[in-house]
């Protein structure tokens, strides 16, 4: 992933292993490698103009964390939280493939998050 | 009877607390997970503990063909090595496992008016971890966020029951995090486990995980 997108679009191309999922689901959404995420802002968290992700099964919850703050261009100081189930906040370490066996429905894993305001 | 909360409190009271306790160790024991009750003698207080073993990495700078580790620092070598940088002219050769302590008690904070989370940590062989070893130990993930500003500042405080000295997460930013996860949960028509919901976003910053059978197994107290 690229620290220095500028756009979105970069920031997917660098990174094929997240990749925005079409509503009208493609042949990659059917790889059972990728699952389908949909996130949902919560609190004053910025809403992200694209809801809905086809993720490889085995990334972290960190590694989404920090592409979700990158797309938001969250400032280092904010923390960027992430719940599933509405409110129980996964291990970073937890692999979204897992998470979807657990909590998927409709063959998609809703995630909600907020952020921490910056300090000072 | 549903529990009494405004919905924009984030505030739990000692009751609501030692319940919450109750049913999160009842799927503790279920699972194994490790969780004890431990109740101060000749009072009616108490906290729920835990002790793991955690291993970690230590990777060591090659110098000259030999393996140099200075035990005092391994931790803190680890920090620097563990973070995601690919910095030219890093390189990790020997990789060591070293096996850390960590015990954490969940305690109820009346001053605060939320759970609190306390933790020591040593080596096995009974040394206490520096703050600056602690600090090298929490999970990346959180990591700059906490170098930036005291999100959930570590500090060394002493164990308001034991007396003993404690690291503690510092519950001040603790409305942040649960004020969106009780208020989805709330216009879900579901009510949570506050403990569960709590610790299951500040263990992780001190490599306590809580397994997801919690979010599903744990029902909030009536």
């Amino acid at each position: 992933m690229s620290d220095n997108a500028e756009s979105p679009t970069e920031t997917q191309k660098d990174d094929p292993s997240i990749q925005h999922a079409a509503i009208e689901h493609t042949g990659a959404s059917d790889e059972k490698k990728k699952i389908d995420v949909l996130l949902k802002a919560v609190g004053d968290a910025p809403i992200m103009k694209t809801k809905k992700w086809s993720v490889e099964r085995g990334r972290t919850v960190q590694s989404l964390a920090q592409f979700i703050s990158r797309f938001l261009k969250l400032e280092p100081s904010e923390q960027l939280f992430i719940y599933v189930n509405q409110s129980f906040a996964p291990s970073p370490d937890q692999e979204v493939g897992v998470l979807f066996e657990c909590f998927g429905s409709d063959g998609k894993l809703v995630l909600h998050y907020c952020k921490s305001q910056a300090w000072g | 009877m549903a529990a009494e909360r405004n919905p924009a409190s984030c505030y739990l009271d000692e009751r609501t607390f030692r319940l919450c306790c109750q049913l999160f160790l009842q799927h503790s024991e279920t699972i194994q997970d490790g969780w004890s009750w431990e109740q101060i003698k000749g009072t009616d207080e108490g906290f729920m503990k835990k002790t793991l073993l955690i291993p970690v990495k230590s990777s060591v700078l090659h110098k000259q063909h030999e393996c140099s580790m200075q035990d005092e620092n391994m931790v803190t070598d680890d920090t620097q090595a563990n973070v995601e940088d690919e910095t030219a002219g890093v390189q990790a050769v020997c990789e060591i496992h070293a096996v850390l302590r960590y015990e954490y008690h969940v305690l109820y904070s009346f001053s605060y008016q939320i759970p609190v989370l306390y933790f020591r940590a040593s080596t096995l062989d009974g040394r206490p971890l520096s703050l600056e070893e602690v600090w090298g130990n929490v999970h990346p993930n959180y990591r700059q966020r906490l170098q930036q500003g005291p999100w959930d500042t570590l500090t060394q405080q002493d164990h308001p029951l034991l007396g003993q000295p404690f690291f503690m997460l510092h519950p001040c930013r603790t409305e942040e995090f649960m004020k969106p996860a009780l208020d989805l949960a709330q216009a879900e028509n579901k009510r949570v486990n506050y403990i569960v919901t709590w610790l299951s976003v500040v263990g992780p910053v001190i490599r306590l995980d809580v397994p997801l059978s919690y979010s599903t197994e744990v029902s909030a107290p009536d």
